[in-house]
């Protein structure tokens, strides 16, 4: 794979493109090259839209209204503080995506460091308003410690890691001026969406003619909205309103559709993060100890590779409650094997490498020589088994909402398709049609993804050897 | 040889050990507790003192005021055959160590040993494996060879998407669109909605034939009707990825040397497909099997669940819902002793196939 490497580097090299590419680069520009690939990335692309727009697109708020002669934005007075997040970091994410002169690793520096930021903005005034609700729910002390304890790591994420980035003068002043106007437009109009939410009332208003002018979201309902005020909404077929129909409480399927690849994707990010992390972690350590650790280590790993994924998982949901991220966690800690044996095996390989011997020689500390010089090598072939996780991971999140140990009161893809089978064997197709496409398309998209990644990879297919 | 098979099925000890370790504790450590819903559910409607006799006398029995470590040693004495056996009470004073019945325990929700439970759901879904594995095998390795044989043409570069897509679509939304289009009233009733036998099953001869109500479809059809639409749900992921598997092989070993000497001693192609390069493509498909089965035991959950199969997926949710520390944990034993026997199974399997390699 190295001296492949090394040659298509050159080549590469030789290319107009003058600059040096890096074997990510490479692999990355041979993906997106296939139309299959294509099409994936762009439903991917279609869906992070959708997950950070969602409440510009689907809300029952309209995003301007005249309430009685008085100009506001419902929409935005609503938005909860998830959504102020992912807005701005996508923002920040586009526009540094365009700045040329900055590596990868600074730019993720950048996203961690505006994410330390926003966080405690977007967070500040909802905390303070539901402070005396926690306070009684977990005792002070607890409150205390806790937020007191995320203040303290988030204050050391953003006091460090300007400290790394090499970044000049001239953009420090482009991203402190960004941060300063975020600063001030999150602090004079805080995120503090009302406690109580009745969806029908800039309805009402209308009927009532007291709204002078709206301009309602493409989709005019929120994915909470259950229609209180349309008695006999529930289960309705596709129509011009409500454009893929409305569940079993009344809601709109589209909206809900939109909101739920919010989560879709976060589980399928987050989870494989925490798998790849855990698994180079061990991986490493195997791979590069060799002998009676790898041992250990091997047997720890048929453990893992024997234990039943989903039956671990209901059982964890059905027992610890649902949330969110206790999904993430157990996704993520029962699928880093596979990546485990990946970079074990690449670690093998590498360890009596020339570079590594070197840097081992130069007397480099175990961590420097792990993860600065070994891991980088390792690294893209756990893209491949990357792609198929998160398509695994979104998977298992619809099974566990179809099987009703999803999140409560979330839009979800699979609780969605769970009602499309009611009692007394009625079935209501359009209940089953969308969201299932939704999920097939996804999972399709990353395993088209992952298969690109694979041939781009492959020496052989990419030395132009035929196939 | 036998030296080896001995020692992967004394390795298979620790490994289940750390399985239901896990599943123990992550039971014990939930807030609110084993069999919690039961144990309130049962508190609901009656005296504080009631109550807590009922929680006392589920404790002493499961031993759930003790610790967790104690708990699940007794588990472990409880399950393995060979063990402290209490002959009375005040254990373990009066305990003896010595070979017994291994015992599964009792089940929290259903108040039948959990053992008797098992006996009823394994089958089924074994049933439903043994089915699946076999269809799958066969439609893949045609489709393969086929798609091989024709290489770059239609067939294959339709299928070659086709299967990827395939192998994708998730089995909960396969599962619901089938029973939803195929098995309904308001589409197209062809098939039963669940179950695994007519109600009139059991009066049914065995093997379809003419009565004097005119045509019986007897027992064997009747199963088989009951069981197309899970068997094509749980096989079609199956066939879809050893197609593409088959496919592979074969290319790869067409082009190998010896398939090129096979040619040159004048062999026609359909004897150097079927006769060598077959064989050896044989290879990866053994491999994979090993991962099919507890592939196969997690999808057993969903169809069981859709197409209500009174099977272990059907148990493990129920189980998990009421949870029933007992039956949870004779469900993980149980499919992880599967999906371990499997790894074996495998491993003999490709030693029977390829005679290069060696264990000893």
């Amino acid at each position: 794979m190295t001296s492949s490497t090394a040659t298509s580097v050159m080549t590469g090299a030789k290319a107009p493109a003058a600059r040096p590419r890096s074997l990510m680069a490479i692999v990355l520009r041979d993906t997106v090259s296939q139309l299959g690939a294509r099409l994936a990335v762009a439903w991917i692309g279609l869906l992070i839209l959708g997950a950070v727009f969602g409440p510009f697109i689907a809300n029952s708020f309209p995003l301007i209204a005249r309430v009685d002669g008085r100009w506001e934005s419902p929409m935005w007075r609503y938005l909860v503080p998830t959504d102020v997040v992912l807005l701005v970091v996508f923002i920040a994410t586009i526009i540094l995506c365009g700045v040329r002169q900055m590596t990868v690793p600074v730019k993720v520096g950048i996203v961690i460091w505006l994410l330390a930021l926003v966080i405690p903005l977007a967070l500040w005034a909802v905390l303070a308003r539901d402070l005396s609700w926690y306070r009684h729910e977990y005792g002070t002390g607890l409150v205390v410690i806790s937020l007191g304890v995320a203040f303290g790591l988030d204050l050391a994420v953003l006091v460090l890691v300007p400290l790394k980035l090499p970044l000049s003068s001239r953009q420090w002043t482009i991203l402190g001026l960004f941060a300063a106007a975020l600063t001030g437009i999150l602090v004079l109009h805080p995120v503090k969406p009302p406690t109580t939410i009745i969806y029908d009332q800039y309805r009402e208003l209308g009927r009532a003619g007291r709204m002078q002018f709206s301009l309602p979201a493409p989709v005019p309902y929120s994915p909470t909205d259950r229609l209180r005020d349309q008695p006999d909404a529930q289960l309705l077929a596709p129509d011009t309103r409500h454009w893929m129909g409305t569940e079993i409480n009344g809601a709109d399927v589209f909206s809900r559709m939109i909101h739920a690849s919010r989560v879709a994707l976060a589980i399928g990010f987050i989870a494989t993060g925490i798998a790849i992390v855990a698994g180079c972690a061990v991986g490493g350590v195997m791979g590069y100890f060799s002998g009676r650790v790898d041992m250990l280590g091997m047997r720890l790993l048929e453990i893992f590779e024997a234990i039943p994924t989903l039956f671990l998982l209901i059982s964890c949901v059905a027992f610890f409650g649902r949330s969110l991220y206790l999904v993430m966690v157990i996704i993520g800690l029962t699928s880093w094997s596979g990546y485990a044996r990946f970079v074990r095996a690449e670690f093998l390989r590498l360890r009596n490498q020339d570079f590594v011997l070197a840097a081992i020689a130069a007397g480099l500390p175990l961590r420097s020589v792990l993860f600065r010089h070994m891991l980088p090598n390792g690294l893209v072939p756990v893209l491949v088994s990357a792609s198929f996780g998160v398509a695994s991971a979104i998977l298992s999140e619809s099974v566990l909402s179809f099987l009703g140990l999803g999140l409560i009161d979330e839009p979800s893809w699979g609780d969605l398709l769970n009602q499309a089978t009611g009692q007394g064997g009625t079935f209501t197709w359009w209940l089953a049609v969308f969201p299932g496409l939704a999920i097939f398309l996804t999972v399709f998209s990353y395993n088209l993804i992952g298969e690109a990644l694979r041939d781009a990879l492959d020496p052989k297919l990419r030395d132009g050897a035929s196939d | 040889m036998l030296s080896y098979i001995i020692r992967r099925l004394l390795l298979i000890i620790p490994t289940l050990l750390g399985i239901t370790m896990v599943a123990f504790f992550v039971m014990g450590l939930s807030p609110g507790g084993v069999g919690g819903p039961l144990m309130q559910g049962a508190g609901g409607g009656m005296r504080a003192e009631e109550a807590r006799a009922i929680r006392e006398y589920y404790s002493k029995r499961y031993g759930l005021d003790q610790p967790l470590v104690v708990q699940y040693a007794r588990w472990l004495n409880q399950i393995s055959p060979a063990g402290f056996k209490s002959t009375g009470e005040g254990w373990p004073r009066t305990a003896r160590f010595g070979l017994k019945l291994p015992d599964l325990g009792r089940s929290f929700s259903k108040g039948r040993p959990v053992s008797e439970l098992m006996l009823e759901a394994v089958p089924l879904t074994l049933l439903l494996n043994a089915l699946t594995i076999p269809v799958t095998y066969a439609i893949a390795i045609f489709t393969g060879i086929y798609a091989a044989r024709k290489r770059g043409g239609m067939v294959d570069v339709t299928t070659g998407t086709l299967f990827l897509a395939l192998w994708s679509v998730p089995t909960i939304w396969a599962g619901v669109m089938l029973i939803g289009f195929f098995a309904n009233r308001q589409y197209f009733q062809w098939f039963p909605t669940g179950g695994l036998h007519d109600t009139l099953a059991d009066g049914m001869q065995f093997l379809p034939g003419w009565t004097s109500a005119g045509f019986e479809r007897g027992w064997l059809l009747d199963t088989l009707w009951h069981l197309a639409l899970p068997v094509f749900c749980l096989s079609y992921g199956g066939f879809a990825f050893l197609s593409r598997l088959t496919r592979g092989a074969i290319l790869e070993n067409l082009r190998a040397d010896y398939a090129r000497t096979a040619r040159a001693k004048g062999l026609d192609e359909r004897t150097v497909l079927f006769r060598h390069v077959f064989r050896n493509s044989l290879l990866p498909l053994i491999t994979v099997a090993a991962y099919i089965l507890p592939g196969l035991l997690a999808g057993s959950i969903i169809v069981e669940n859709i197409f209500s199969i009174p099977g272990m997926g059907r148990l493990v949710i129920d189980a998990v819902y009421t949870r029933d520390r007992e039956l949870v944990l004779a469900e993980t034993l149980i499919a992880g002793i599967l999906g371990l026997l499997s790894y074996v199974m495998a491993d003999l399997l490709y030693l029977v196939a390829d005679p290069r390699v060696s264990y000893d």
